[in-house]
């Protein structure tokens, strides 16, 4: 490409001990374009960022930005120079104000030491006017919702006059609406002649909003070319390296009576409003919506993990009551949260106890715990779910997030469950990885279990699923048939009751 | 567009009973406190006489400097278990360098005696000297603030053993303090007819309103309250991790010196034991005023009530004649009532 | 509703909190009246044995006698028991009897008297000494305590007697003296340092007399010839770890045991044969190092009896109880604080009461 270049860095290789990070990676983007980063998880995208940024220095490569060669120490070293990265994880002071995290560590002073609010207030009211974000700069962000929050990312970003804006999966938490706002600002920074990385597994997002793809596997470069140019499966076969004919697997479960029967379920403290939906035996019932329809809810309140406001729940034409997730568990019930580092894993334990945790009451003898079996179930575990670790005294967070998520599968089968409640089962799952989880739902929906899972992709919910509901502002908008049901009758119900 | 995202519609200020349970229980410390003292003063009236309520305010001032400085530890998901042996230390200075000069046993015969306007910033510097020693081993070495300042509150603890046994003081107490210094503390400089008010309770205000700029006005209070509320933003954002963490230490240690100078003088007779565990009750003030260990939260005003809620347990008890015994289960009664209540308003019901 | 029944809770937590206490409270009826006698005692620290004991004394001779009063918890911290003082001052107490905290310089006390000379109320310290400045300083103000140089004269005379009794049995290795240890309660109070210094001299006059060496400090290396604990608070947990930590080096079998213990007080002498007993010795089986306290605590006593202990001398708990109660009736008569002394022991020159020490061997 003979035209001038934003943003070029070139032949960038980092080495960790025993690993070959980053190999002779080039990638550069043009001014007032966005260009993708993709590629499955480990394969380099966040250490080339981290590089750029100064968090890793480089091995070898050269950094150009605007002409000139530049080697940033720190973010903040970037961050003056035009460079700003939006986190995937939010990096904020929850408990301070929007306009505190927005000036954090340049706040604008009168005499000297002096924090001057009043300035403070007007030019983030300046930059909000200018993204059209109406939100109070005194608000205390903990009060916000994860949009808003990502919005005041952008507005500091934006604040720095950033030339070159990185946005890492910026949507994974945003619902369809947000992420109308979020590519509206974007077109507006490429309007300014921004250069926008952007870094995400959502292919149809990225085919609709790019310029130009990248696509890296096993730290190496393999492929850029222009968004128009490449379609999904082009991208896949990029980035997995080999052919993946079907992104889901074949379905062969057949739903049979009904198991479950859930009337009228509210909510004490949530939107959740007269929920009324069966579930068979070995089927996979998808629930979808936007985010906050109250999707994550019917989970949550079916498992006891939220307090519920009237409504029954019939078990094998048995009404129970989960007043917590233990009675929940005694009944049957498995949940696995949409929010997997925070509530699902335990970091620093090992596979094993990650494994048994849930099912402890079964290795009791004589009050003590019994090794061997524990031991042989999280072998079971490992083999059934594919797990892919060294041994099961690896600490769960070594693995990847799939591996992760399998990890987590297996533990809720020890406990004998009838009715599996998954939220999000393959957020920030790569590509492949995924895959190996629509399997291990449907082999489950084979075994005669209850699946009921929920998820923001409608893609995969019409895949994977053989029924689903879609809930919109608390309530059930309707409830389609997933082998003749398109994404747009979804959205249409999924818009209901807004 | 993005008026579709707010996810929390604010409602209109109603009074409904909702609303009024609410306001109760946010408050709940407040009202908890006007139900005890009315309850104290219809026990015993002399309870509002105007001595007694110079004597309540006199308490909290001497109490107030060092939780104002190890709110600020607090603040950064610390703590300061060094402070009241750096306010031992500070006070055990402080007199030695401000005795009369014909005392027999004066700890210096050969210094005279000081001004105190040397021994204020001297004790300062030396308490701001820990503090940033404490400040420097959490943000260099990200140890945990509670084992740091436990070192140093070991260290400081023998070099406050050896000091009162240097000169001619041979581990005795150290008394027989100056005019100049013990009227500085304890004399009134306004009396309203036989009304005195103490001056330390003037220094404890203006002390007060110093750090209540210093929180709320400075870059300093700013950044402090971003490093405790996420550290790694703070961090990205290119605040001075380390410079700030020193400097939240060395400040509070500038108040354990204060603190020090005025206990010097208001008890007059300092030795090893002078601030022993006062970083108990001042953590505890903290605390009980909504001064959170989850951290980045906290108020000046909270710490003003946590001291005189310690304070006015203390007195209502000797002015309804409970037996003193008691004193230590109401306290610690308090401190996990208040502390539970307030973790109440962050806990988001599902 | 649930955010009511917390509001409920808390008000009514608030109210039995103190509504309760206040009934627990048996020793004293309101102080809402003004007349007769309303005395606020203020104990050093509440966790003292002798303390305790003078202060059960008191509340029953202070009960019989139909005065008001209230306790105070020093706590051993002379800031707290200052405020405390104010406090009671501003709630009409008419009577300060106090147990001072700091004794190593008299600005402490001097500034209790100043307070008590403001409200224009008597001040009786007890116990722990003041000074003699300070006492005459006030015409309402006087001291009850002990000699505080008695003690360790007695202590010493004690010593040697028991000493000298069977010299040999006590001298383990043979070598013509008894190597001893000294614990000292805290730096800079009269009485320890009086203790301290007296029970060794007098001992070793003594000893001396008889034609016998004086004693040995155990650790020829320390030149202050005691330890002290640290936090000024006379505790036998102190003296516990000492003693544990001396038996880890002196031992009969290294031939350098300690063959003699005194300490200031009765706590600390009952730590030391904690950790004796520990190491095989003072179990009531005539294995033993002599013991020597100061106090007579009931605990103490019975050591002695149990041939734990060697002896102890006697702080009066109940006369000096009693003589606080005869000043106090004096106060509640309206006579002079210091009438009707006659049969007491008093200075000469200055309103000091010294109750005399007894020696106790069971």
């Amino acid at each position: 490409m003979g035209e001038k270049m934003l943003l070029e860095m070139k032949g960038i290789s980092k080495e960790f001990p025993g690993v070959k990070a980053l190999d002779n990676v080039s990638f550069s983007v043009r001014p007032g374009t966005v260009h993708a980063l993709m590629g499955e998880n480990g394969a380099g995208k966040s250490t080339l960022m981290k590089c750029l940024f100064g968090i890793y220095y480089k091995d070898a490569g050269t950094i150009i930005l605007d002409g000139k060669e530049v080697n940033f120490k720190s973010s903040k070293e970037a961050l003056e120079n035009g460079v700003a990265m939006v986190h995937q994880e939010l990096n904020q002071a929850l408990t301070r104000s929007v306009q505190d995290n927005l000036w954090l560590g340049r706040y604008p002073k009168a005499a000297g030491f002096v924090v001057s609010e009043s300035q403070m207030k007007k030019k983030t009211k300046e930059i909000f006017d200018e993204l059209n974000v109406k939100v109070d700069p005194k608000t205390i962000m903990s009060t916000m919702s994860v949009s808003q929050r990502q919005m005041v990312e952008i507005a500091k970003a934006v604040s720095y006059n950033s030339k070159i804006i990185v946005f890492d999966e910026p949507t994974s938490s945003l619902t369809e609406v947000e992420v109308e706002h979020l590519f509206k600002i974007i077109n507006m920074l490429k309007s300014k002649g921004c250069g926008i990385i952007y870094i995400s597994h959502k292919m149809e997002e990225i085919l609709r909003i790019s310029d130009d793809v990248t696509i890296m596997r096993d730290g190496t470069w393999v492929a850029t070319r222009p968004a128009k140019d490449l379609t999904m499966d082009e991208i896949i076969k990029l980035m997995v390296g080999r052919e993946l004919t079907n992104r889901f697997p074949e379905k062969t479960n057949k739903p049979s009576e009904v198991i479950l029967d859930v009337k009228n379920l509210s909510g004490k403290y949530t939107r959740l409003k007269d929920a009324t939906f069966q579930l068979r035996k070995g089927e996979v019932l998808g629930i979808a919506g936007l985010d906050g329809s109250g999707r994550t809810e019917v989970l949550e309140n079916l498992f006891g993990s939220m307090t519920k406001d009237g409504g029954t729940i019939t078990l094998h034409g048995k009404q129970i009551e989960n007043r917590n997730p233990k009675d929940a568990i005694k009944n049957g019930f498995a949940l696995i949260t949409e929010e997997r580092r925070a509530t699902g894993i335990f970091g620093v334990l090992d596979i094993r106890n990650n494994t048994v945790i849930s099912s402890l009451k079964n290795y009791k003898k004589f009050g003590m715990l019994n090794d061997k079996k524990m031991k042989q179930d999280t072998d079971w575990s490992i083999k059934a779910m594919h797990i892919k670790t060294p041994s099961q005294n690896t600490k769960i967070r070594a693995l990847s997030g799939g591996n992760q998520q399998k990890v987590i599968i297996g533990r809720w089968l020890l406990t004998q469950p009838e009715v599996l409640l998954l939220d999000e089962p393959t957020r920030g799952i790569d590509v492949g990885a995924k895959y190996e989880i629509y399997q291990l739902i449907l082999d489950l929906a084979n075994q005669e279990k209850g699946v009921i899972m929920v998820s923001s992709e409608m893609p995969e919910l019409l895949g994977v699923c053989d029924r689903i509901i879609v809930m919109s502002g608390g309530r059930v908008a309707g409830e389609v048939d997933a082998k003749t049901a398109t994404q747009e009758e979804i959205l249409t119900l999924a818009a209901k009751y807004v | 567009m993005f008026s579709n995202l707010k996810a929390t519609v604010r409602n209109k200020e109603t009074w409904t009973a909702k609303n009024i349970i609410n306001f109760l229980v946010n408050n709940a410390l407040f009202i908890f406190m006007t139900i005890a003292v009315i309850y104290i003063a219809i026990k015993n009236p002399r309870f509002l006489a105007t001595s007694s309520i110079i004597n309540i305010l006199s308490q909290t001032a001497a109490y107030l400097p060092a939780a104002l400085g190890i709110a600020g530890c607090i603040v950064l998901t610390g703590t300061d278990l060094s402070a009241g042996r750096i306010i031992g230390l500070t006070a055990c200075i402080s007199a030695s360098l401000l005795q009369t000069v014909d005392l027999a046993n004066k700890m210096w015969p050969n210094i005279g005696t000081l001004s105190i306007f040397v021994v204020i910033p001297l004790v300062m510097i030396i308490g701001a000297a820990f503090g940033a020693f404490n400040g420097f081993f959490v943000s260099k070495f990200k140890l945990h603030p509670f084992i740091v300042t436990l070192g140093t509150q070991l260290i400081i603890n023998t070099i406050l053993l050896r000091y009162v046994k240097m000169g001619n003081n041979n581990g005795a107490a150290i008394s027989g303090l100056d005019k100049s210094y013990t009227k500085f503390i304890k004399d009134s400089f306004v009396s309203f007819g036989d009304i005195s008010i103490p001056n330390y309770v003037w220094i404890a205000i203006v002390l007060t309103i110093i750090m209540w700029f210093i929180w709320n006005k400075t870059t300093l209070g700013k950044n402090m309250f971003a490093l405790g509320a996420n550290e790694e933003a703070a961090r990205v954002s290119g605040v001075n991790v380390m410079g700030t963490t020193i400097a939240v230490f060395a400040l509070a240690g500038a108040f354990y010196g204060i603190s020090g100078f005025i206990e010097g003088a208001r008890v007059g007779s300092n030795t090893v034991n002078t601030g022993l565990n006062y970083e108990l009750d001042a953590i505890a003030a903290c605390v009980i005023g909504g001064v959170s260990f989850v951290g980045g939260i906290g108020k000046i005003r909270g710490i003003i009530v946590g001291v005189f809620m310690l304070r006015l347990i203390f007195i209502g008890l000797t002015m309804m004649n409970i037996n003193q015994d008691y004193f230590y289960l109401i306290k610690g009664a308090i401190i996990l009532f208040a502390c539970a209540l307030d973790m109440r308003k962050y806990l988001v019901k599902k | 509703m649930k955010k009511f029944i917390a509001v409920a809770m808390a008000t009514l937590m608030a109210v039995f909190c103190f509504a309760g206490c206040g009934k627990t409270d048996t020793n004293t009826p309101s102080p809402t009246t003004t007349d007769g006698v309303n005395a606020g005692v203020f104990y050093y620290n509440f966790a003292d044995v002798y303390i305790t004991s003078v202060r059960s004394n008191m509340d029953k001779m202070l009960t019989d006698l139909g005065v008001k009063f209230q306790n105070f918890d020093g706590n051993n911290n002379q800031a707290n028991q200052l405020d405390q003082i104010n406090t009671a001052i501003t709630n009409g107490m008419n009577l300060l009897i106090v147990n001072i905290v700091e004794t190593s310089s008299p600005d402490a006390a001097q500034n209790a008297v100043e307070a008590a000379k403001k409200a224009g109320i008597p001040i009786i310290f007890f116990n722990r000494e003041v000074s003699n400045e300070v006492v005459n300083s006030y015409d309402k103000c006087a001291f009850v305590g002990t000699d505080a140089a008695e003690a360790g004269h007695m202590q010493g005379k004690l010593i040697a007697e028991v000493l000298l009794k069977d010299f040999d049995k006590y001298d383990l290795n043979k070598d013509g003296e008894i190597s001893y240890v000294m614990f000292k309660g805290q730096e800079g109070n009269a009485e320890a340092e009086f203790r301290t210094q007296f029970a060794v001299e007098d001992a070793d006059k003594m000893l001396k007399d008889a034609g016998k060496k004086p004693l040995k400090f155990y650790n020829s290396a320390n030149t202050s010839k005691y330890l002290v604990d640290q936090n000024g608070a006379w505790s036998s947990q102190a003296a516990t770890d000492y003693m544990t930590t001396i038996l880890a080096e002196y031992t009969e079998a290294n031939n350098n045991m300690v063959e003699l213990v005194i300490a200031n007080n009765d706590g600390m002498a009952e730590g030391a044969i904690s950790a004796l007993q520990t190491a095989g010795y003072n179990k009531g089986d005539g294995k033993m190092i002599p013991v020597f306290g100061v106090d007579a605590v009931d605990s103490a006593k019975a050591l002695i009896k149990a041939n734990k202990m060697s002896g102890t001398i006697m702080q009066d708990a109940e006369g000096m109880a009693k003589t606080i109660t005869a000043l106090v009736k004096n106060v509640k008569d309206g006579a002079n604080l210091m009438d009707n002394t006659a049969d007491f022991n008093v200075d000469k020159n200055v309103a000091k009461i010294r109750v005399p020490y007894g020696v106790y061997t069971g």
